[in-house]
């Protein structure tokens, strides 16, 4: 007989298993069950790597493609201060890099966090720099910067984008939901060494970038009328000026200069009156420009015509028991000389026949109390009060340009209009939108508001207000070869402390279009607040003249006294 | 049969193990280049920002009067000539486009 273990021995084998087993057990049943979601989560971490890719924000560029407006990867840098062992020395160290200075990044590095941003969007230069410098607990991610390599060029209508890449100001928040581009989060794979590992169809994950913009500006002219428009305002100590030059026929904005002009690129440290587009954002009390609407209504009503004879009561005229002035003592004058000499009494006298219902209807029929629908955020409407709420002095006043309250854009497209044969266009600055891939999105193309007065009618105030320029108030607007119509104005502000007219603060501008026959460029010119002489005539004429004349030639259009030599050609 | 069947069955192994060894060194090989395009690509957008900025008008402008000593045209120095076409001659030899002033004209003309 075989004698094998002991029974009690194959008992404790057998306890001795279960328990191994046991154990094997509990610990699967931990790390299977229990721990499944941390411990996946944690396995997932080493070997996934979560990448957030967003699209390049579109570019924005002229009408001739040049750009304005771009995004560029930039280093961005970042600590791990839990990892860090010398929080001091590393400041130290990254300080001169990224000249910030040492206390403020210790103090960043020295906080209970996981990851903090040390500088965003720095230069290429500060990036490899810190590369080069191998900083343990330091790292550089690569961001978006806009860039906007022109500088100050045409910054109050582009705007800006903040940190995060949305659109804050101008056509960058306008546009924005065409400007940024698509944001995607992918997880790729990391092998044993930390590498990624290309998955199958990344290539297909990449975000597209934002659309691109066209504009109907060109950066040339937009260069012509900031530099003008910057020389006038320094050399008259003026508080802001504002240029628009615009396309007649199409309603295209060639250009919105607004001075001060401010740098897109660093506009952390100004404040949000230095970037507002005064163009579309301020109103003022337009004076003797508003003369152009009031005369264009008598005509097309035949109230009045360029012989009609207005008598300027030498000089003062009362109205509603206050006295209305003229700069001279104006007598007998046609009406044409009203407009050109620019008599308050006589355009007073012109709005009191046309009656408050009629000029009511002009006024806005020439866009005044509305906004214009320009493609740009902030636009205002403007004051217009309805006749109901006219005082017995606001007829005489509003047809002087006083109790009205409009936008430079507004002016300069009421008096686009003209030049157009007396159709409004809607003002536009984007004509295209396409995708990365330059597939054409959206076209915009000229727009037609309304025809506010007839073709007639806007040919007598072309002759009419050439004679402002030829004999009239606005001489120095003329530029040589070209016929130029134009108005001046000059108007009081509001002093804020007594609410009277101020007898030192003036707006003086000019508005008009050139060549006048056939016009390819209107234009406003608005000084605010000159010093010395503050006359439309003096101040805002002379910057319509240069920056016109440098416009006309920069398109090559043709002066009068243009040599004409004859080719012989042949074709075949 | 027996030993061709296993050589047969061994060759599909190495071909499969061979084909995803290569897949994962394509992989990083696609890795690297994508790297590659990405720097690229920046390059690209960074030298496009400096030449925007280089052409600028402004700038352009300021090395003109600063640098070249140029000055902008006085009135009377622009002047603009306008091309008018003639009755086309049959003699004249072909030539390359004739630009004039800012017309350009894509016909023949004489030398």
């Amino acid at each position: 007989m075989t004698v094998g273990p002991s029974r009690g021995r194959r008992y404790v084998m057998l306890l001795l298993l279960l328990c191994g087993f046991s154990i094997i057990l509990f610990r699967l049943v931990t790390l299977q069950v229990l721990q499944a979601a941390e411990l996946t989560a944690k396995a997932d971490r080493q070997h996934q790597k979560t990448v957030s890719f967003e699209g390049a924000r579109g570019m924005v560029s002229d009408r001739h493609g040049k750009v304005l407006a771009m995004n560029v990867e930039v280093p961005s840098v970042f600590g791990v201060p839990t990892s860090l062992e010398s929080p001091s020395t590393v400041a130290r160290h990254l300080s001169p890099v990224l000249h910030i200075r040492s206390g403020e990044l210790e103090k960043k590095l020295r906080q209970d966090k996981s990851f903090v941003w040390l500088a965003r969007k720095v230069e290429p230069e500060q990036g490899r720099r810190l590369e080069q410098l191998s900083l343990d607990g330091i790292g550089v991610v690569m961001e978006g910067r806009r860039f906007y390599p022109k500088g100050p060029l045409l910054a109050h209508v582009l705007g800006f984008s903040g940190m995060d890449g949305q659109g804050l100001e101008g056509l960058e928040r306008r546009y924005d939901s065409h400007l940024h581009g698509e944001k995607r989060v992918t997880v790729l794979q990391r092998d044993a060494l930390g590498r990624t590992v290309f998955p199958k169809g990344l290539a297909e994950q990449v975000p597209t970038p934002g659309h691109a913009l066209t504009l109907t500006v060109d950066e040339v002219i937009q260069y012509i009328a900031e530099k003008e428009l910057e020389e006038a305002v320094t050399h008259t100590h003026a508080k802001s000026g504002t240029v628009i030059v615009m396309e007649p026929q199409s309603g295209a904005i060639l250009a919105m200069a607004v001075s001060p002009r401010f740098d897109p690129n660093v506009v952390a440290a100004l404040s949000p009156d230095r970037w507002r587009n005064r163009a579309l954002t301020d109103t003022y009390e337009p004076g003797s420009t508003m003369k152009v609407v009031v005369a264009a209504a008598a005509l097309e009503e035949k109230v009045m015509t360029p012989g009609s004879m207005v008598f300027g009561e030498n000089g003062h005229m009362v109205v509603a028991n206050t006295t209305i002035h003229d700069h001279d003592k104006l007598g007998w004058m046609t009406f044409s000389e009203v407009i050109q000499k620019s008599s308050n009494i006589g355009a007073a006298k012109t709005g009191m026949v046309l009656g408050e219902q009629r000029l009511y209807r002009y006024l806005q029929g020439f866009g005044f109390g509305q906004r214009t629908d320009i493609d740009l955020p902030g636009e205002v409407s403007g004051l217009l009060k309805a006749p109901k709420d006219w005082g017995r002095r606001s007829l005489a006043s509003i047809s002087m340009g006083q109790e009205v309250g409009v936008t430079a854009l507004q002016m300069v497209s009421a008096v686009a209009t003209l030049a157009n044969g007396g159709v409004m266009m809607k003002p536009y600055v984007v004509s295209e939108v396409r995708d990365q891939k330059g597939r054409l999105l959206k076209e915009m193309l000229p727009q037609v508001k309304r025809r506010v007065v007839s073709p007639d009618t806007a040919q007598t105030m072309t002759r009419i207000l050439e004679g402002v320029v030829t004999t009239g108030t606005g001489a120095k607007a003329a530029i040589p070869g070209f016929r130029v119509a134009g108005k001046t104005g000059t108007a009081q502000k509001i002093d804020p402390r007594t609410g009277a007219y101020s007898s030192t603060q003036f707006v003086g501008s000019f508005v008009g279009y050139v060549p006048a026959e056939s016009p390819r460029l209107a234009m406003i010119v608005i000084i605010d607040e000159p010093q010395g002489e503050a006359w439309g005539g003096a101040v805002a004429a002379p910057v319509f003249r240069r920056v016109g004349e440098q416009i006309l030639n920069y398109l090559g259009v043709s002066r009068e006294d243009t040599v004409k030599i004859a080719l012989a050609t042949k074709d075949y | 049969m027996k030993a061709l069947t296993i050589t047969a069955g061994m060759l599909l192994v190495f071909v499969f193990v061979w084909e995803r060894v290569d897949v994962v060194r394509l992989g990083y090989q696609i890795e690297r280049l994508k790297v590659q395009k990405v720097l690229l690509e920046r390059e690209r957008d960074q030298l496009q920002v400096k030449f925007s900025a280089l052409t600028a008008p402004e700038r352009i402008a300021r090395v003109a009067t600063e640098k070249l000593g140029l000055i902008p045209p006085q009135q009377g120095q622009v002047l603009m000539v306008n091309q008018q076409r003639e009755v086309p001659s049959p003699t004249l030899p072909p030539v390359e486009q004739v630009r004039l002033a800012k017309h350009v004209s894509t016909g023949r003309v004489s030398e």
